[in-house]
């Protein structure tokens, strides 16, 4: 194997990742927060990424202009689904478990259905910054560094909002124990509302630079989804560093198994890794061992 | 069981077999389709209804059943049963090593490992040759719709039988305490492995030779609809809107919601996903045990006040 294609492949990859991480941030603090995955991840993502194609298709609109209001947007539509679904479900926290799961499922389906009839089933993209800049051998696509440099910030936001804000302060407090949180006037409720907001705007967030890179369309949603989770999974649930290993690792993954196998087989290359991990290593790559 | 109740399914089941011969096209289509997803959905509810297993992958041994059988009808020149057979043979003996693996995830990790599992499938029967890739395969002319359907028929009769005995069985019990919780089950001296690896297999061989006569019915499959998790929606839906867990749940769901998706696939198809994941939503709020638990509860009351 040459090497300039070994680095290439690399820096590819890793540059993917960067936007992986970001979906899967935003998956993470939701199940932090919540002990919910939330099986609608996906359609959110695809949902601002096809809108963002909308839009520069139509009128020319930069993506990075739509991003924001596409997290605003997704922010706003996440504390709903939270407010007027979620909430309603039984306190019990293995029921709850079992309908968080079922009932984000039918969310997503609506939200697949949804799509299709909105935007058909037609594959699009964001034709925007094409070309490429040289490092000695190794070609960088401006779109995949553009993506990443943005993924990376809002990344850099996300750990600074968690890090040194009240509101972060309280949303870590309730990831590590309800109760506590409780016992020391946190408004767990509030907390709750605007961590799924949060979530569901990270995805959208991500949505919009994924459409730079990846054709798609409202059916791809679930691989984005499994694809997040398979990050999350490698690096650990409500573990945010390890979130970064392992969407680093999945994106080489499908850079590597898209140029030797095919894009096709790359799709499936997140979901074997994930279930070799959950089988090898339940608690992720990096996890302390569960009991 | 009353007698009564069981008289009353011994006549609808001779209804369904008797009907089709003398019905019109459409007739049959629909009371296949209906058929086909009582079955599915009583395959679905031993997994995730009585043990508690979310799967939403279980279209994998539909999907297999079918390929299996496409492909021993093409090149084996056998008959269409003998290959289905074949298929729910081969999802039973895949699904043991699988449900050593698999049901060791729990929750979201067991539901997302499964639809992951689907997902890889047809990532497969769309990547090899010998699947036909993404342009499908196409059966030999001759397909009879008549027999595809008894077959369909007799195996939602057997999912039914076998989910009144689960449901009336020491194995059912397990069931039911290692979804309730593993740990106390297994502590209180349940074999919890063994207990929901037999349920996982129950649940892959049902889809499995269901998905040789769907292959045979549309002489025709490809990657996307054989291994389609919409599949896996409707079972859901059915089943929730029935009853999870419940004997009569995903026959009440799913007679009355295929009627609904018949009409609304050929005409919306986006519309019928769309109702279909809101109708989850809805039941879930709404109807979270189904119509079986609420009616016999109304029942149950109606009885203590006279």
């Amino acid at each position: 194997m040459h090497p300039v294609l070994i680095g290439q492949l690399t820096v590819d990859g890793l540059l993917l990742g960067g936007i992986y991480a970001l979906s899967a941030l935003g998956l993470n603090v939701i199940f932090g927060v919540m002990r919910i995955v939330n099986l609608a991840h996906g359609e959110f993502v695809i949902g601002a990424a096809l809108f963002a194609a909308v839009l520069f298709e139509r009128w020319h609109i930069n993506p990075f202009i739509v991003l924001p209001f596409a997290f605003a947007a997704a922010f706003g539509g996440g504390a709903l689904i939270q407010r007027f679904l979620l909430r309603r479900l039984p306190e019990d926290l293995a029921a709850a478990e079992t309908t968080s799961l079922l009932l984000t499922f039918g969310i997503s389906y609506f939200l697949v259905g949804a799509g299709l009839a909105i935007f058909s089933g037609n594959f699009r993209s964001v034709p925007f910054l094409t070309g490429a800049w040289a490092l000695g051998a190794i070609s960088i696509a401006q779109t995949r560094f553009v993506a990443f440099v943005t993924s990376s910030i809002l990344a850099l936001l996300l750990a600074l909002l968690l890090r040194y804000t009240a509101l972060g302060r309280s949303l870590r407090a309730t990831s590590q124990s309800i109760e506590g949180a409780l016992a020391c006037g946190v408004d767990v409720e509030r907390v709750r509302t605007f961590a799924f907001a949060l979530g569901t705007g990270i995805a959208a967030a991500s949505g919009c630079l994924l459409s730079l890179i990846f054709t798609v369309n409202p059916e791809t949603g679930a691989n984005v989804t499994l694809a997040s989770f398979a990050v999350i999974a490698l690096g650990g649930l409500g573990d945010y560093v390890g979130t970064l290993v392992g969407a680093a690792i999945i994106g080489l993954a499908i850079s590597f198994t898209g140029y030797y196998a095919s894009a096709q087989v790359a799709q499936a290359a997140p979901y074997v890794l994930f279930i070799l991990v959950l089988l090898l290593r339940p608690s992720g790559l990096l996890g302390r061992r569960a009991a | 069981m009353k007698r009564a109740t069981v008289a009353g399914f011994v006549l609808v089941v001779a209804a369904l077999a008797l009907i089709p011969p003398f019905a019109s096209g459409y007739v049959r289509s629909l009371l296949y389709i209906t058929v086909l997803d009582v079955a599915l959905a009583y395959a679905w509810n031993v997994i995730s209804g009585y043990a508690g297993y979310l799967s939403f992958g279980q279209v994998t041994f539909f999907g297999l059943g079918a390929y299996t059988t496409a492909l021993v009808v093409i090149h084996g020149h056998v008959a269409w049963w003998e290959g289905a057979l074949l298929g729910g043979a081969l999802s039973a003996l895949l699904a043991v090593p699988l449900g050593y693996l698999m049901l060791r995830l729990r929750g979201a990790y067991f539901a997302l490992g499964m639809l992951g599992l689907a997902q890889t499938f047809q990532v497969i029967a769309n990547a090899s040759g010998f699947s036909g890739g993404g342009s499908g395969l196409f059966l030999p002319p001759g397909s009879n719709t008549l027999a595809v359907y008894y077959w369909t028929l007799a195996i939602a009769v057997l999912t039914f039988v076998a989910t009144v005995f689960i449901d009336r069985s020491a194995f059912g019990l397990r069931l039911q305490a290692l979804r309730e919780d593993e740990q106390v089950a297994s502590t209180l001296g349940v074999d919890v492995t063994t207990a929901k690896v037999m349920a996982f297999v129950i649940s892959a061989i049902v889809p499995g030779l269901l998905g040789g006569g769907y292959a045979w019915y549309l002489t025709y499959i490809e990657p996307v609809s054989a291994f389609a998790t919409r599949f896996d929606l409707q079972a859901v839906a059915m089943t929730i809107l029935g009853g999870i867990g419940t004997v009569w749940g995903p026959l009440i769901g799913g007679v009355l919601m295929s009627q609904v998706s018949e009409t609304l696939a050929a005409q919306f198809p986006q519309t019928y996903l769309m109702i279909f994941g809101g109708l989850v939503v809805v039941l879930l709020l709404f109807l979270p045990r189904g119509i079986v638990p609420a009616v016999s509860a109304a029942l149950a009351r109606r009885r203590a006040r006279a």
